[in-house]
């Protein structure tokens, strides 16, 4: 299969974002995760101009503990008739937009919530070994865990820091170039009140001194460990221009797996043909195809940051720069706001909160709208990137034209 | 207050079904990879099925020992009590067989250069069961 049938079955601007929503980002949320998400749920519900009773579709990440079922009771849904997840983690949330416009367009549902909700750092840290890989037996049941855990390689901070040593030394990429992702983040969050570092400044020094998570990774390559949750409501383009907001328009969404993606969980990545190319290239080549746009037409983005090298590398997959001038490109400046492409304008993961990607869809959302507090004028496209190494998703929101 | 207990060391699995066989070669001292015995198609992480020739006469092929550093980091902050800090965690890619890379980790912080020669040495980290090892040649 190569050529996508681009004019019948295609979902180009025939869906949008009709409101947004979020919790307070904390390190300790004092309530449960079901509380989380129905704050952000209420709040996107709110946003859009709608009622609980308006929402037929619910979709979370294979990593939530809150289900459908929940959330429809909890804030009164009268009747769901659409839900699923996707995953693993961090890829769920283009992906699950990508269902909810799958499900929208087939007609199983007409307002569809997506949401995100954890208590990342009060609760389950995924900065550390989960409680499987603390176990006395390690491995089997197609986790592949086996060739991995045994040997320590037990947190996703070490498997970032093989990448980015493999590319530091087959590029030159140096610290400070990697440095540069960390502060362009934390100077976004510096002026977002709602993040977790907001007015907390980090200077190159600050990034440069502090402490070896798994070296070449220091602290600040890590995305914070955040009590949080964040909410979507996905309609009709159409059925959005009547409500609340004004719609930001899914262009495209898209996933990839690449080829040679290797079974089992997460460590596996390390044995793919590259580990300084992620399947984001494969996302990237298909979201072009599907949008019609392409790097060039990017205004901002908000990329997938779960540590510093994630997004270096999707800077080179999503072909911002050549592959290995990821770190250069990163060091000239072009990710700051008057840069050529300013990036995760919230803070992203490394200093909004993490959120498993679903903040960097609210994100996304605000700068088409105009009410981001890092605002980059006259945006009209904003990427965005859900993307972890297992698999990669992404979506062009654009400006309702 | 209780003494200090030795944290115990955890294991492979080494009853699953598709990736056991590594780990009883490995006890043996040998070092294997997955392989189709019909078409020779090598899988780094094991499966029944070959994607290649459409059979399913999987076995195992032994392997020299040798491999080439590919990357390494050095964990630092502490994790698990078995593991203390710091430790220096390889990626290594086999001689014979490029497409397959293996894990390992050496005690101690060391700074290592990508494309370093590597040795494969096994480890009985608990009674029958053996790790694949590596270490600079």
């Amino acid at each position: 299969m190569s050529a996508i049938d681009s004019t019948e079955r295609t979902h180009r601007d025939r869906c949008a974002i009709a409101g947004i929503g979020v919790s307070e980002f904390s390190k300790d949320s004092g309530c449960s995760e079901l509380a989380l998400a129905t704050r952000a749920a209420v709040a996107a519900i709110d946003d859009a101009g709608l009622k609980a009773s308006d929402i037929d579709g619910v979709l979370r990440s294979d990593y939530d503990t809150v289900a459908h079922n929940d959330l429809a009771d909890v804030l009164g849904m009268t009747n769901i008739t659409y839900w699923g997840q996707s995953g693993p983690g961090g890829i769920a949330p283009c992906s699950l937009i990508g269902q909810a416009v799958g499900a929208i367009l087939s007609g199983q549902a007409n307002a569809v919530l997506v949401f995100r909700s954890l208590n990342g750092r009060s609760g389950q840290r995924y900065g550390q070994a989960s409680t499987k890989r603390q176990a006395e037996v390690l491995g089997g049941r197609g986790t592949y865990d086996e060739f991995f855990t045994p040997f320590g390689l037990m947190t996703p901070a070490q498997m970032f820091g093989l990448m980015q040593q493999r590319h530091m030394s087959q590029y030159g990429t140096t610290a400070e170039d990697i440095g540069a992702i960390a502060l362009a983040c934390r100077r976004r969050a510096n002026a977002n009140p709602g993040a977790q570092m907001y007015r907390k400044p980090l200077s190159m020094k600050d990034y440069l001194d502090a402490r070896m998570i798994s070296r070449p990774v220091r602290l600040f390559d890590c995305c914070l460990e955040t009590d949080g949750a964040a909410a979507v409501v996905v309609t009709t383009t159409e059925r959005a221009r009547d409500l609340a907001q004004s719609p930001a328009v899914i262009r495209a969404v898209a996933h990839s797996s690449g080829p040679r993606i290797q079974p089992g969980q997460m460590f596996p990545a390390l044995l793919r043909d590259s580990i300084t190319s992620q399947p984001a290239r494969y996302t990237a080549r298909r979201l072009f195809e599907l949008s019609g746009l392409g790097a060039d037409d990017v205004d901002v983005a908000q990329l997938y940051d779960c540590f510093t090298i994630t997004v270096l590398m999707e800077l080179e997959d999503f072909g911002f720069c050549e592959t290995g001038e990821g770190g250069r490109f990163a060091s000239s400046g072009a990710l700051e706001l008057d840069g050529s492409l300013p990036i995760n304008t919230g803070g992203g993961h490394l200093s909004e909160g993490y959120i498993h990607g679903m903040n960097h869809i609210v994100e996304g959302v605000r700068q088409i709208r105009g009410t981001s507090t890092s605002q980059v004028d006259g945006a009209e496209v904003c990427l965005v990137t859900s993307a972890p190494p297992p698999a990669s998703s992404a979506m062009m929101l654009v400006a309702d034209r | 207050m209780s003494d200090p207990v030795t944290p115990i060391r955890p294991v492979p699995i080494t009853t699953d079904h598709d990736t056991a066989g590594f780990f009883e070669a490995c006890a043996r001292g040998k070092l294997v990879v997955r392989s189709c015995t019909n078409c020779g198609a090598v899988y780094a992480l094991p499966r029944d099925y070959c994607r290649e020739c459409r059979s399913w006469s999987m076995g195992w092929k032994e392997v020299s020992g040798e491999g080439t550093l590919y990357s390494y980091t050095v964990a630092e902050h502490q994790i698990h009590p078995a593991f203390p800090v710091p430790y220096t965690v390889v990626l290594v890619e086999l001689v014979d067989e490029p497409s397959v890379r293996m894990v390992g980790s050496i005690p101690g912080d060391h700074e290592l250069e990508i494309g370093t020669p590597m040795q494969v040495w096994f480890e009985e980290v608990a009674d029958g069961i053996s790790l694949a090892q590596w270490k600079v040649r």
